[in-house]
């Protein structure tokens, strides 16, 4: 579709070429009434868009990994042109491994990390950090967890023991423990006030089920939470974490036999026998049935969520589909983008993305759009899921994926915390240390039948599952006639007594 | 943390000025070396202003053009035209076919792609391989030059109608948006160029016509009123004949003049009531006008704002968060701007906390400042925050608040480039008296915008409809 609106906009502006001539003088005067003549315009030579040079080697950042004694993995990445340096432990557990009922304990048991180690309380130890010029950085994900600092290098040493307490010596004191509770249960209170969030919840219980370890989101629900006990903190760390199941990740201003000295001097004394868990199982992809929706009434655009499993970091089709789904709506330039943003302007922006995990991760297509084409808008998502089979790939759509997604890897690998991002990935999906030179070899590879083969088989319309928010009788109206499956109001667990995100079906 | 996230975001959607999101410090020693950027300026015969600084880290290179014009230059009743003809420079231009901007780039492998558009600026950059160097120039050429012979009507209306989405994604349908355009509006009553929001009002979107596009263009787009900076990995002297050949002979008019703007006052406090329909907890938020980026008092600003509001130690924190257990979070900034900056203080309230209960306590934390001033301590701590901040701003060569955007902020308000040792000089002069001084004089209680933006009882949080169905 949008194929022939560029062409056809493409024809409009070469005519105005032939017709026009630049203004040579300001102010410039309206090119209608320019008078046409046949004198050679010195400016010609930019109807020729430039001849791009030898393309430079695809520069990748190296990762280095070595392993203690006690099983300490150290992941390192040297770039020594500024002394920054960025330090952290990853940690093997994530959200995924949180007992059901207990939902909410992962977030809550990292993050007390940081509410006192080693001799301090909250904070002197976040003074200590600050006199180090940083704040901490805490993330918790489905597949592991991280914390860790940026810093100069002269205060590696200093950050490299403050690290140490925080993860060898928290102090999981009760009355922390408490607040901390209390400020987790604010925060699932603000979050429902966030439409992305409702719709992320949704989404992931629509495609994984509310029972699946990537079914729901960071952070439990009210009732999991309210329940959980400064033991329940406490015990899930100790189970969950240690030095086999954890790696020091270093980049930056560093190198691999500097960084094992640290690890041995700060970490080498850590010891427990935790170890990296399972990938969560693979969920079922079936047909769509229902169209999920999370009422919120009034809302002037309507949050589009429209995805299903994708696949296991690794997967032999990894690489085809995230070509696939850059072709899709990865890039901005994309099918799905160009549509409903570019030319129907319904929306800020559309976009699809493959999100590798540990575990099959989610195949996610999103937008905002405005409320009242909500029904036009999930349409034309539809067309082009279905697009992708009456309309294939063309070599020219492929090989723009291709070139732009291989041809950005040096200049995404620019900072030291970029760096130390993606050493944390390879960690938590157990990925090599050369993964990033087998994606450019995998991209590079990836037959346009593959492609073709792979987006057919993952951007199937019928498997999409669907989640929006939004005004509910809005949508109603909007929605029903498209004829995507039975329309149910999602639960959400914004009451004390909510049990956990979960469809409601009757 | 969620701070840089917040700004981060911002940035990207609209671009909240590149140099309020990094007070920068004083480097020690073994930094300092690191933060002098070498670099080359030079002027074209029509005005244009050309950068450039070798970094052959990777081989990527950064182009980053600044047109020295942002919604403050806007007319009256046409808010948000800067940021709507931001996105019609990514339409096509007179070579330069429509919709093919972007798409080359990708294509190409450039990362840190975008255009922004704040009160003082917009910057279009791209990061490219750097045998795309050219390709970028001709891209940036064509519509620094060629822009209105691609026009049409057609294109403006359907930006128009993307931003009026951008809006409703960023304004009406987020957390404390509507909320906090108010609080602007009062900081900035209209006429004032940075009253409201960036993005503008709907009501002046629909109003923008082809003709605004075009005399905006004329105006505010000549070579002369623009910065190209190049930074990365590229031949000097092949790119300065690279940038004669697609920049020299576009035309340009003089250097617009910018509205000389005089300098409000607020002179009695103003409350504001508001009925949040988004969020589900209660914000409170006291805002005061402060020096502008790089004048006097506005280091002193930033020293404050994050001892007040960065860090679990904060004192908004401690008291708030920590002893008082009455927020869910804290944040206090210094948003520095050409004309007048903004200092901001917000407080998230625990579910069943009033922002009444808020307020008092963040005017008990402001009384102490103006009593005692902040330690020592509190500011050696915030400059080397700010040390270690400006030092991983110089890594990525492109994109907001990178290399590229440094040299260009410090270009644009002091006329060098090069401006990071004297930049972070100024926290060397703060001290606990110039805080407390600041704290009294100008964070007056009669000198703020108070919002409470309180949820509607009925609005949140989202019903629960239990196995109803929609349809």
């Amino acid at each position: 579709m949008h194929r022939r609106i560029l062409t056809a906009l493409l024809t409009l502006t070469v005519s105005a070429c032939a017709t026009t001539k630049p203004a040579e003088t300001p102010p410039e005067t309206p090119a209608s009434q320019q008078p046409q003549t046949p004198a050679p315009d010195p400016e010609a030579f930019r109807d020729t868009q430039p001849k791009p040079g030898t393309p430079p080697e695809i520069v990748l950042p190296t990762f280095e990994k070595a392993q203690l004694d006690n099983g300490l993995t150290v992941i390192v990445s040297t770039r020594k042109e500024l002394p920054l340096v960025f330090a952290g432990i990853a940690f093997a557990s994530g959200v995924s491994q949180e007992p059901l009922a207990k939902l909410g304990v992962a977030d809550l048991s990292y993050r007390m990390l940081l509410e006192g180690a080693g001799k301090r309380d909250t904070v002197a130890l976040d003074n200590a950090f600050a006199d180090l010029g940083v704040s901490p950085a805490m993330s918790v994900e489905p597949d592991g967890a991280f914390v860790g600092a940026r810093v100069l290098t002269r205060n590696v040493d200093a950050v490299m023991a403050l690290l140490s307490d925080v993860v060898l010596r928290p102090t999981f004191d009760a009355k922390a423990f408490d607040r901390r509770k209390k400020q987790q249960l604010g925060e699932l209170v603000r979050r429902m006030g966030d439409p992305n969030f409702l719709a992320q919840q949704a989404y992931y219980a629509a495609v994984f089920g509310a029972d699946h370890p990537y079914g729901h989101p960071s952070g439990g629900t009210p009732k999991t939470v309210q329940s959980l006990t400064l033991a329940d903190a406490k015990n899930f760390y100790v189970k969950n974490t240690g030095p086999r199941a954890a790696a020091l990740i270093m980049t930056g201003d560093v190198t691999l036999p500097q960084a094992v000295e640290w690890a041995k001097k700060y970490f080498g004394g850590w010891k427990g026998g935790a170890v990296a868990p399972k990938p969560p199982p693979a969920p079922p992809a079936p047909p769509r049935e229902q169209v999920r929706v999370v009422p919120k009434p009034g809302l002037e655009q309507t949050v589009v969520l429209v995805g299903r499993p994708g696949l296991a970091a690794g997967h032999a089709d990894e690489y085809p589909l995230e070509l696939a789904t850059t072709v899709f709506g990865g890039f901005f330039g994309s099918r799905l983008n160009m549509n409903i943003r570019e030319d129907k302007g319904y929306s800020y922006g559309a976009n699809a993305s493959l999100g590798t995990r540990l575990g099959v991760g989610p195949l996610t297509a999103y937008a905002a759009v405005r409320q009242n084409v909500t029904g036009p808008a999930l349409e034309e998502f539809m067309k082009e899921l279905a697009g992708i089979k009456t309309n294939p790939i063309t070599e020219k759509e492929l090989a723009a994926a291709r070139e732009g997604l291989i041809r950005a890897f040096p200049g995404a690998f620019e900072t030291v915390e970029g760096l130390g991002g993606s050493a944390s990935q390879l960690f938590f999906h157990r990925r090599p240390m050369d993964e990033y030179k087998k994606s450019v070899e995998g991209l590079r590879d990836a037959s346009a039948a593959e492609v073709q083969r792979v987006a057919e088989a993952y951007l199937d319309p019928a498997a999409m599952q669907v989640v929006l928010v939004g005004d509910p009788l809005v949508i109603q109206e909007q929605v029903t006639p498209l004829k995507l499956g039975k329309l149910t109001l999602v639960e959400t667990p914004a009451s004390d007594a909510a049990p956990a995100p979960k469809a409601a079906t009757p | 943390m969620s701070r840089l996230k917040a700004l981060a975001a911002a940035a990207l959607l609209l671009g909240s000025p590149a140099l309020a999101q990094q007070p920068e410090a004083k480097p020690l020693e073994p930094g300092r070396e690191n933060l002098a950027i070498p670099y080359e300026k030079y002027t074209l015969p029509n005005g244009l202003e050309v950068i450039l600084s070798v970094d052959r880290k990777l081989p990527v290179v950064a182009v980053n053009v600044w047109y020295h014009v942002g919604a403050y230059d806007e007319q009256p009743g046409r808010t948000g035209f800067a940021h709507l003809f931001e996105h019609m420079m990514f339409q096509g231009s007179k070579h330069v076919a429509d919709d093919v901007h972007i798409a080359l780039m990708e294509q190409s492998g450039a990362s840190d792609l975008n255009g922004t558009t704040s009160f003082d600026r917009t910057n279009y950059y791209e990061t490219v391989p750097s045998n795309l160097l050219e390709t970028a120039l001709w891209l940036e050429s064509d519509r620094m030059g060629f822009l209105l012979d691609a026009l049409t009507e057609k294109k403006l209306e359907t930006q128009r109608e993307v931003v009026k989405n951008e809006r409703r994604q960023g304004v009406e349908t987020a957390p404390y948006g509507e909320a906090q355009e108010k609080a602007w509006q009062a900081l900035f009553p209209a006429p004032h160029p940075y009253s409201g929001n960036v993005i503008g009002s709907m009501k002046d979107l629909d109003a923008a016509n082809v003709d605004d596009v075009k005399a905006f263009f004329r105006t505010w787009y000549a070579p002369a009123n623009a910065t190209i900076a190049i930074v990365g990995d590229f031949d000097v002297a092949k790119t300065k004949a690279l940038v004669e050949k697609y920049f020299a002979t576009l035309p340009s008019g003089p250097k617009p003049k910018r509205p000389d703007v005089k300098p409000v006052k607020v002179t009695r406090e103003t409350v504001i009531r508001h009925d949040e329909k988004v969020a589900t907890l209660p914000l409170l938020s006291m805002a005061w006008l402060t020096a502008p980026y790089l004048k006097p008092g506005d280091a002193t600003a930033d020293v404050l704002a994050t001892a007040l509001g960065t860090g679990r130690a904060s004192r908004l924190y401690r008291r708030l968060v920590l002893d008082k257990q009455l927020a869910q979070s804290v944040d206090a900034t210094q948003q520095s701007q050409g004309a007048q900056s903004v200092f901001t203080i917000e407080a998230v309230a625990r579910p069943g906390v009033t922002t009444d209960a808020l307020q008092k306590e963040i005017d008990a934390v402001l009384d102490e400042v103006r009593k005692e001033g902040v330690t020592q301590e509190e500011i050696v701590r915030a400059r080397t925050r700010y040390d270690t901040r400006q030092l991983a701003g110089l890594q990525a060569v492109g994109g907001s608040g990178s290399k590229s955007d440094t040299l260009q902020s410090y270009n644009q308000f002091v006329g060098e480039p090069s401006y990071v040792a004297q930049d972070l000089a100024r926290y060397q002069e703060v001290t606990p008296a110039l805080v407390k001084q600041f704290a009294t004089d100008v964070l007056r209680p009669d000198a703020r915008v108070v919002l409470h933006a309180v949820p509607s009882s009925k609005g949140a949080p989202p019903s629960s409809g239990s196995g109803k169905e929609a349809r």
